[in-house]
């Protein structure tokens, strides 16, 4: 693992360089937050502004959500004509951010020849939530990482407490299969060894040995705190539909309020949206207000997905999302027979 | 109130009776169940049909739009693997299926309140044998009480 603050220097010298160069007229990264243990998405365009990019344990936030709306087609023949240019757009990305990138790229979203792409091989980022509860009472003024990869955290009477890296980090980078990421132009810090997905198969093997109406209650009871606010979509860089399913009203397909029966068939049509696409950065659990395990039902579905048709999403720009492809051989053991 | 609402049978009916949603592909399905009915064969009229192009045309959403406002079961049915008149859209439906019905499965709703099948357009018979079945299952399952929107 490369120290973090060695890979902030090299960041913001590349950075610097592809500004100054002219290489890209935007760039994104992370910047220190005004508060502990986060980080605030940072739209570069000068150069000397190089030295804001920040690079430590709590760059959290998936900037593969920004990069969509750049390149938004023209809607019709007269916007493009008047459409300025395309910028070209340099963007730090862990391993899951890439691999959104490489989703987009698939879906068509994204042009790659109007892309740099910084990768930084990621050792996993801390889960702000978690890293307060283990803090409890105490409220973190201002954190920091020693020399072994734990998060240190200056504390309201200021004495240092130091929390355990794994203890902390986020429930995605806990099973984080391709923490380096792959289509970069640049990557900087040595590659991080890849970790499996156990903890998704084991949860989703304990929820589904479970009778039916205990899974129904499980799901009522965390979903039923959901206050419909719609951030988990927002926040998600897969859900860039110009017009949304659950936003259209006529006709209303799902209700916008708290009523249960929408807010499941909010959470369902979701997932279902997400099957075989969800890159697993975390985004939509870490804009959740209400903390709420937003990924449930899509970590099953990518499960799913991967077990019947072989595929895990975000990790070839030329290989086909498996809902937009077929085999006459499909399984189909569901099917009602008379 | 929105045009895709299941009105309630006037005042409460005295026996319940399951009431199925049946989306039919134009091309084999729709034309299995018009069969059905030129040939006078029986099936129980607890069902009620949306022609739509195809069962690719089928968003999962409009099932569980479907089941929110009151159906208690509902059936998806298109041409069989091969015979599609656009070539894969019952292809492409088949994956999205298979899915979604791990999906409500996995959350606790009864997977046989969701039913695909593929009936073609000679398939009279098969169409009325595959209503009968769908609605004694969802006969057996009880009214739908999970996703019904309560007014």
């Amino acid at each position: 693992m490369t120290a973090s603050h060695e890979i902030e220097t090299r960041l913001r010298e590349t950075a610097e360089r592809l500004l100054g160069e002219k290489k890209v007229d935007l760039f994104l990264g992370h910047e220190k937050a005004s508060l502990p243990l986060r980080t605030t998405p940072l739209f570069l365009t000068v150069a000397a502004d190089a030295a804001r990019l920040a690079w430590n344990p709590f760059c959290s936030p998936n900037l593969a959500v920004y990069l969509p709306r750049l390149f938004r087609a023209p809607a019709d023949a007269r916007e493009a004509k008047t459409a300025p240019p395309r910028p070209t757009v340099g963007v730090v990305l862990k391993g899951c951010d890439a691999r959104s990138v490489v989703a987009l790229i698939q879906e068509h979203q994204l042009p790659r020849d109007k892309l740099v792409l910084v990768g930084i091989a990621c050792p996993g980022m801390v889960d702000a939530r978690k890293a307060e509860r283990v803090l409890g009472l105490h409220e973190a003024l201002g954190a920091g990482e020693d020399a072994h990869g734990n998060i240190r955290a200056v504390v309201e009477d200021g004495t240092e407490v130091t929390l355990r890296r794994e203890q902390v980090l986020a429930d995605v980078c806990l099973e984080c299969r391709a923490p380096t990421p792959s289509i970069c132009d640049i990557v900087l810090g040595a590659a991080v060894e890849p970790r499996e997905a156990h903890v998704a198969r084991r949860q989703a093997e304990e929820l589904e040995s479970r009778p039916a109406d205990a899974r129904w209650a499980h799901f009522q009871q965390m979903m039923s705190k959901c206050i419909r606010c719609n951030a988990c979509r927002q926040a998600c860089p897969m859900c860039y539909c110009k017009d949304c399913l659950l936003d259209q009203t006529r006709p209303r397909w799902v209700g916008a309020g708290t009523d249960f029966s929408d807010v499941a068939i909010y959470h369902l049509a979701r997932a279902f949206h997400m099957a075989g696409r969800c890159t697993a950065c975390g985004a939509c659990a870490r804009a959740c207000p209400m903390g709420l395990d937003v990924r449930l039902l899509v970590r099953k579905l990518n499960l799913e997905v991967e077990d019947l048709y072989g595929y895990r999403p975000g990790e070839a720009v030329d290989a086909t999302p498996p809902l937009s492809a077929f085999a006459m051989d499909d399984p189909q053991e569901f099917l009602t027979e008379p | 109130m929105s045009q895709t609402q299941i009105v309630p049978e006037a005042a409460a009916p005295r026996t319940w009776e399951p009431k199925v949603v049946a989306f039919l592909c134009n091309w084999c399905s729709y034309a299995g169940a018009d069969l059905a009915g030129v040939s006078r064969i029986q099936y129980p009229p607890n069902i009620r049909i949306i022609r739509v192009p195809c069962s690719g045309r089928i968003n999962p959403v409009f099932l569980l739009r479907a089941l929110q406002s009151g159906a208690d079961a509902v059936l998806v049915s298109g041409c069989h693997p091969g015979d599609c008149h656009y070539i894969s859209g019952n292809l492409a439906a088949r994956r999205k299926f298979t899915l979604f019905r791990d999906l409500l499965k996995y959350v606790g709703i009864e997977p046989e309140r969701v039913q695909f099948t593929w009936v073609s357009a000679s398939e009279g018979g098969r169409f009325a044998s595959v209503v009968e079945k769908v609605v004694e299952q969802a006969r057996k399952l009880g009214p739908n009480t999970k996703l019904v929107k309560r007014a």
